[in-house]
């Protein structure tokens, strides 16, 4: 074999990660125990090391993909000389090897940051969050150079491989979808690290809530996104036009997402009122262990799923990272939590408070919290449970069941709106005080707003009792968390004859994070009210059509103008043309097709979507009548309302982490990083 | 880490240990699972008797084929795995000369299978060594449960369905099924796992 092969230079850097990894982690434990000033030196290089090195195997893996080097495994397995070059690059996460070395190149991007973030700061912390996290990492860069090796030496290399899955050419979309859940699911590894630091330090003040929840809020988004682009992309490519089937691994990547934003949430009232601790650190490392039982779910082919990679030898290995590292959790927290209870009780005893000061308040912000909390984790629970029910079964029964649509909506429906309810109340209530008048005063006016808004939606005919409730809730937190900025522009304007533009600008300085807080509801509340519609409203119908039929849909006049067979290189197509017309003016043609990759068996159902912000008219073909030579087609015709809602929430969304996360001048940072700043009592906001 | 006296929290150790505990079970239980194995209904069946003809206009009737093993091939033109399985039926029915190979074309047209079968590939002639039957209303494929192409159905010397192959089939599999479909009476575990190990499973 020869050294400089892709092979050995690709394996050579994984073992080279591997053992940055472990020694670091090492030293990290070093440097946390004995305060030992070399050995946190050593930890930071090899935390570098092991990123630089993960980061070049996965270069490496690229670089043979695009030169279609059949000698090494992985291309063999998803390369083929007919693949563009830009596929050969997406291929690197189309199969389970290439995946989880794609994991290994984000972690260490990610370990690198976080090293580089910690700087010089938080010297108490930063070495033991080193030693999870490159313990962590030993994991991966062990998978990668054992079980999931895919630099594996091919001694008599094919002429030709089979190509990537064609799911994976059939959308742009699965060049962006898979790396953002990767980033989001890969990160939770940061946050779990820095909480496991605190319970390992014993002491959790000084700050380090800030950078635990920034890093949490990071993947967060990443994950959100991932969501939004899966659920877009099963829309544009899978044809049964929905963005969201409760399949197993997208309930997978939900999990994370909903105790995530619950520790988004409660991680405030930690930071502010020093209440909810436990709680907090338990969904942290929750968040993360739900992004390994995620991970499993598509790798270890437990689950039936479109995203299911076949069986393989890394499921019992990864089955038994996640026991370790829940097992690591539960003795880490049985063990050591009562630490940072003892630290919290002498820092409110030396500045003469207890438990964060004030008492408690029914009508404040933090029980607003805690309630959206306990709503977030039964939904959790309630999600896990369906997805789990039937391995359950399977297993106690010996029966196959599928747990549907129906469950997943009958809990999903009241538990999503309650929480949509309480984005309205949280931001309108003050943090530590009961003040029936101000929540009133408060709460009234959003209150008329989410019954107008309602009003309004059902004057156009959307009536459902459901549909209706969700539409007031919608319009009840938009005004809620629109008014928490509104005021105070309003009052600076009156006080100081600011003029509008100066106050707008003043208080989105001033209050920053919050405002973010609020951009990134805004980004859910179109999620919500495109669930709401779509869900609701959606009409579908099946026709059989000869060539030159027209037929009556929604509001559209539709004519199918007929067939044609279209040879794209790597792929062949049925399409089948339909010409649109909508109240006498002309739409254009749409031509939902079937495309046939050379190894698929089945034809991939790929349709045609007219969008609009009112609703998309989307095509999707049953049956294109090969026998008759596209004569008559059957072609499935659904309306779904205002679905394109649902896409412009995620970039919302991004934008008030951007908000959020923006770093802050340096007065404002020095009011932001108080020491304890949960013994500010009684601050309203 | 700072020394302090040992104080447990219970609650969450306890609690803790027990999630893992039934998590590790429920998850370990899943493995050797196939998620995507469906059971074919047709299988283990009498299968559905035909009168079709093939691609020469041949009558065909299935009641004439009882007393010997029957491979029955569903494929397309347009189906690029058949292509793949394609050297394979044209090379091994001459090695069972008991056994009776048919062809069945699914959602295709007769004159595109009857092209394809008198073109050529590199030098090398695609006719198949017997009758493929069109179907031309689908209803063979339906009777018999064809989910996709390629698909491979073994019925044995009674009339029975005993084992249907998804996908590109390989001379051992065929050899394995064809044993199966030979078979008299009670079949071993092991001939059963060499052809469908889902089942043996």
């Amino acid at each position: 074999m020869n050294p400089f092969s892709i092979s050995m230079l690709g394996r050579g850097l994984v073992l080279i990660a591997l053992l940055l990894a472990t020694t670091g982690s090492f030293a990290g434990y070093l440097a946390g125990s004995r305060r030992d000033r070399r050995a946190w030196l050593y930890a930071r290089n090899a935390a570098y090391g092991f990123s630089a090195s993960m980061i070049g195997a996965n270069l490496l893996m690229i670089y043979a993909l695009v030169t279609k080097d059949f000698s090494v495994k992985y291309v063999t397995q998803v390369g083929s000389l007919a693949t563009p070059p830009l596929i050969s690059v997406v291929s690197l996460w189309s199969s389970l090897e290439g995946s989880i070395l794609f994991w290994g190149g984000i972690l260490g991007v990610y370990v690198a940051l976080t090293v580089w973030s910690l700087g010089e700061k938080h010297k108490e912390f930063a070495p033991w969050a080193l030693h999870v996290l490159l313990a962590i990492s030993v994991f991966f860069a062990f998978l990668i150079a054992s079980v999931a090796d895919p630099f594996h030496y091919v001694p008599n290399p094919p002429m030709d491989g089979p190509g990537p899955n064609p799911l994976l050419q059939n959308h742009w979309l699965m060049a962006v979808h898979p790396p953002m859940l990767y980033l989001g699911y890969v990160g939770m590894s940061v946050p779990f690290s820095l909480i496991c630091a605190a319970l390992l330090a014993g002491r959790f003040e000084s700050g380090w809530m800030g950078p635990v929840r920034n890093w949490m809020l990071i993947p967060w988004t990443f994950l959100s996104f991932g969501i939004m682009l899966g659920g877009w992309w099963s829309y544009a490519v899978l044809g049964w036009g929905g963005a969201w089937a409760w399949d197993p691994v997208e309930n997978a990547s939900f999990h994370p997402w909903l105790t995530g934003t619950a520790f988004l949430h409660s991680a405030m009232v930690l930071q502010r009122r020093g209440r909810m601790r436990d709680w907090t650190l338990v969904l942290g490392m929750a968040t993360f262990l739900l992004t390994l039982l995620g991970t499993f779910m598509t790798r270890s082919g437990v689950f039936n799923s479109v995203h299911s990679f076949t069986q393989s030898s890394i499921g019992p290995v990864f089955l038994v990272f996640i026991a370790v590292v829940f097992l690591y959790s539960v003795l880490l927290l049985a063990f050591r939590s009562h630490l940072l209870d003892e630290e919290a009780e002498q820092v409110a005893q030396s500045i003469g408070t207890r438990g964060g000061g004030g008492g408690r308040s029914i009508l404040s912000r933090e029980i607003a919290i805690a309630v959206q909390n306990v709503l977030f984790a039964m939904f959790a629970f309630t999600v896990l449970l369906g997805t789990l029910f039937p391995l359950i079964v399977e297993w106690t029964q010996g029966r196959q069941l599928s747990v549907g649509e129906p469950y997943f909506d009958r809990w999903g429906l009241p538990l999503g709106l309650g929480i949509t309810f309480m984005m309205g109340v949280g931001p309108a209530l003050p943090w530590g005080r009961h003040d029936p008048a101000a929540a009133t005063r408060r709460l009234g006016p959003a209150v008329v707003v989410g019954i107008v808004f309602a009003g309004f939606w059902g004057a156009l005919g959307y009536t459902k009792p459901f549909t209706l409730l969700a539409l007031f809730t919608i319009g009840f937190a938009l005004w809620a968390n629109l008014h928490e900025f509104v005021e105070p522009v309003w009052a600076r304007m009156k006080a100081r004859q600011e003029p509008m533009h100066l106050a707008m600008s003043r208080v989105f300085v001033r209050a920053r994070r919050r405002f973010g807080g609020h951009t990134a509801h805004y980004g859910v509340l179109f999620a919500v009210f495109a669930l709401a519609l779509t869900k609701g409203y959606r009409a579908e119908k099946d026709f059989t059509m000869t060539v030159g039929e027209t037929v009556d849909f929604d509001s559209y006049q539709v004519t199918y103008a007929g067939y044609e067979n279209v040879d794209e290189g790597f792929r062949t197509a049925e399409v089948a043309n339909f010409h649109v017309v909508r109240n006498g003016r002309e739409v254009g043609t749409f031509g939902p097709r079937m495309n046939h990759y050379p190894t698929q068996m089945q034809p991939i159902v790929t349709p045609a979507i007219h969008e609009r912000p009112t609703g998309d008219l989307y095509f999707s073909l049953i049956d294109i009548g090969t026998n008759n030579g596209g004569q008559k087609v059957v072609v499935r015709m659904i309306h779904q309302p205002y679905q394109m809602w649902l896409w412009f929430s995620a970039p919302i969304i991004a934008l008030g982490t951007l908000i959020s996360l923006w770093p802050e001048r340096e007065r404002g940072r020095s009011a932001s990083r108080s020491p304890a700043p949960h013994v500010v009592a009684g601050s309203a906001k | 880490m700072s020394s302090s006296q040992t104080k447990v929290k219970w609650p969450i150790l306890v609690g803790g240990l027990a999630v893992v505990g039934a998590l590790v079970l429920v998850l370990a239980s899943g493995f050797g699972i196939d998620p995507k194995y469906i059971p074919t209904a047709t299988v283990g069946h009498e299968a559905a008797t035909f009168r079709l003809k093939d691609l020469q206009g041949n009558v065909i009737d299935f009641e004439s084929l009882r007393g010997r093993p029957v491979v029955l091939n569903f494929w397309s033109t347009w189906c690029g795995p058949c292509k793949m399985e394609h050297p394979v039926l044209q090379n091994e029915p001459q090695h069972y000369p008991d056994v009776t190979f048919l062809g069945a074309l699914y959602s295709d047209e007769a004159d595109a299978a009857r092209r394809f079968l008198a073109s050529s590939r590199g030098g090398r002639p695609l006719a198949l060594p017997y009758p493929t039957l069109v179907d031309p209303d689908g209803r063979l494929a339906l009777d018999y449960g064809v989910s996709g192409v390629p698909e491979t159905y073994f019925i044995n010397r009674d009339g029975r369905i005993v084992h249907k192959h998804i996908a590109p089939i390989d001379p051992p599999t065929l050899l394995a099924c064809i044993e199966l479909a030979r078979a008299q009476g009670e079949v071993a575990p092991q001939a059963v796992a060499a052809c469908d190990p889902e089942r043996a499973r």
